[in-house]
């Protein structure tokens, strides 16, 4: 059992703070995702828990131990490199012995848990060539191979998949998640392709300059962001930004009024100080239909720019006169073309947040899925 | 762009080429010329380009037992033990270079060292500065300590020669590794030590072959250090300037003494001439 627990952690360079007061707990076999934009300090805390970077202050405690001086040989973690960091000088054979080697496990255990790793991955055709006769994608599985043959505590992936073409992105994904759930291990992964971090994951951290802003399943993101950077983040196309005033708290909700328009109750919790004050209503594009068949419903009006066929939906850009809009358009029949068109979203599917970006708790958010 | 060259172009490009290879290769081959030739042959006008060529040259540098008798008088020459003497300091000199500076290099590349550039410049500026100006404090020191004229003294000063240039080759090498490879090794268990003597030192052997290379070559064309600091443990750059006898001068055996003198760079340059080319351009490219 490896569990990773990280208590009031903080990194600087010098005087410059790359992460602040990082508290969070990955327990054992859980798939940990941390996602971010570039800058927000995900990599950085991964390799803390490498043992790459030094921490400036706070603890890292893994089994319960606390590792903060601990190299990065004894800390018997396995981690995957974006560059993949083969051993050009060494066979397939050669890289994926290494680790067993430095273990100093006999050859014979050596010789078997390199045949057993090599067939898992299905590499053991490539087991006598050198990295350089390898393609990108059998390159990550050598070194995701040579992570795991001496099954560490701990798997720590570092943006594997960004070098890798978009077909084989999406199968390494699949065989990454499968490979969670054969080798049951705890898995911290780095990406800043919230795909990824949706398809993977069973807990997401999301980082921001150099703050945690939402830790949660990526079912809880997406249907409760905390804040409006985690609804903007997560889900693809973003979420619309709608900027309005609030107009009245009810029991039930808060009535805001839109600057491109209409009028409408949110259900999210009241709080009454918040009267009066701008906020900003967001809708995800697959909230949108086709028209407003009850009242209660938003209904806006928009001026379409483009429109993106991709097979199975369409999605229309297109702006409310104030802000650009996103919206999955209505099936079976999808605009042509250019002119206007009406779209509808039900308040219950709307999220509201604060003008410092903080989301009102939603009072009717989807079940969750598991 | 026009990729094509008109054939005017072509043959005015390589006649220069020709030209610059004839200027560079002369001096090589009148040497070799003259080794080949008697004394009295050497002095003719207009030189001659054909003749009957002898060995008589060779002979007197290495007959020690004729003790340098030959048919235009007698020479007293050794040039066995200053070639001897070269190879030892030559070789010699290259191992403490890449025991020292290989490490140092790492040090540089990779660690971070207070006042590190500093340091590093500092090393290089041995490059700059002319040898006179260390070799004469050192001609009183190395005679008080007893370093003066030993092989252990020579292959000391020459590190001044061969070590900064290990030292920068090496440390430019070593920044070329991807940092990663060596966390990699890292994470797989390998202690720095170790990380060193599994990963970097097989990744950076093509280069070091090339960089051992070029500082044999530095210390055996090295003549200023050997000439104050030795006498006989001198090299053979040294040797072959006794050679000028004044009075008597024997110029085909210097030729001959020449030719030996270029042969071993040559062999070396002919072997390891990719080496060397990778040990010049392992920096620039990837």
């Amino acid at each position: 059992m490896a569990n990773v627990r990280l208590e009031g952690v903080n990194k600087a360079y010098g005087t410059i703070p790359v992460l602040r007061n990082i508290d969070l707990t990955i327990d054992h076999g859980e798939f940990v995702v941390f996602v971010g934009p570039s800058g927000s300090g995900k990599s950085t805390l991964l390799r803390m828990i490498g043992g790459l970077e030094r921490i400036s202050a706070g603890r890292l405690l893994i089994d319960n131990a606390v590792v903060n001086d601990v190299d990065a040989a004894d800390r018997n973690l396995g981690m995957v490199f974006q560059s993949y960091a083969l051993y050009p000088h060494m066979t397939v054979r050669e890289n994926l012995a290494f680790p067993l080697r430095m273990a100093k496990v006999d050859r014979v255990r050596i010789h078997a848990r390199v045949a057993e790793t090599a067939c898992l991955l299905q590499i053991d055709h490539l087991l006598d060539r050198k990295p350089r006769q390898l393609s990108g994608g059998q390159r990550q599985r050598v070194a995701i191979g040579r992570a795991i043959v001496r099954e560490p505590k701990v798997f720590l992936f570092d943006e594997p998949l960004s070098n890798l073409d978009t077909e084989l992105r999406v199968q390494m994904r699949v065989q990454i998640a499968k490979l969670h759930k054969q080798l049951g291990n705890t898995m911290i992964y780095v990406t800043h392709d919230q795909v990824e971090a949706m398809t993977m994951a069973n807990k997401i951290v999301v980082l921001k300059d150099g703050n945690i802003e939402q830790v949660g399943s990526p079912h809880d993101l997406y249907h409760n962001p905390a804040s409006r950077f985690v609804a903007g983040f997560i889900g693809s196309p973003k979420m619309n930004f709608l900027n309005g005033n609030i107009e009245a708290a009810h029991e039930s909700g808060m009535n805001v009024r839109l600057d491109a328009g209409a009028t409408i109750s949110v259900p999210v919790q009241p709080d009454k100080l918040l009267v009066g004050e701008p906020v900003t209503l967001g809708i995800r594009p697959d909230d949108f239909s086709p028209s407003a068949a009850e009242k209660k419903e938003i209904a806006i009006e928009l001026d379409v720019d483009f429109i993106e066929h991709l097979g199975s939906v369409t999605y229309i850009y297109g702006n409310t006169g104030k802000e650009a809009v996103v919206a999955k358009a209505p099936r079976p029949e999808p605009p042509k073309s250019a002119g206007k068109v009406r779209l509808a979203a039900a308040p219950a599917d709307c999220h509201l947040f604060t003008m410092n970006g903080k989301a009102l708790r939603r009072l009717r958010a989807p079940a969750n899925w598991g | 762009m026009r990729l094509k060259r008109s054939t005017s172009t072509n043959l005015i490009l390589n006649l220069l080429v020709g030209i610059c290879a004839l200027i560079l290769t002369f001096p090589l081959v009148w040497i070799v010329m003259m080794s080949l030739k008697q004394q009295a042959e050497i002095m003719t006008w207009p030189p001659t380009f054909v003749f009957s060529p002898t060995l008589e040259n060779f002979r007197v540098l290495f007959d020690v037992a004729q003790a340098g008798a030959t048919s235009y008088g007698t020479i007293k020459v050794d040039f066995l033990t200053p070639i001897t003497n070269s190879v030892v300091i030559a070789i010699g000199s290259v191992i403490v270079s890449l025991l020292l500076g290989v490490p140092a290099g790492y040090v540089l590349a990779r660690r971070d060292v207070p006042f590190k550039e500093d340091i590093a410049f500092f090393i290089l500026g041995f490059r700059f500065a002319p040898a006179l100006l260390i070799v004469i404090p050192l001609f009183s020191i190395f005679q008080t300590i007893g370093l003066y004229d030993t092989y252990l003294g020579m292959i000391w000063v020459y590190q001044v020669v061969t070590l900064p240039m290990i030292v920068w080759l090496s440390r430019s090498y070593i920044e070329d590794i991807p940092k990663d490879i060596e966390e990699a090794a890292a994470m797989d268990g390998a202690k720095p030590f170790r990380v060193v003597l599994h990963i970097v030192l097989p990744l950076l052997k093509p280069g070091l072959i090339g960089a051992s290379l070029l500082i044999f070559l530095l210390a055996w064309h090295n003549f200023a250090l050997g000439l104050i600091l030795s006498s006989t443990k001198a090299p053979v750059t040294v040797a072959l300037l006794k050679l000028l006898n004044p009075g008597v001068q024997f110029y085909p055996v210097m030729a001959a003494g020449l030719v030996v003198t270029m042969i071993i760079p040559v062999i070396l340059i002919i072997i390891g001439q990719r080496h060397l080319e990778r040990g010049l351009t392992f920096g620039a490219v990837k």
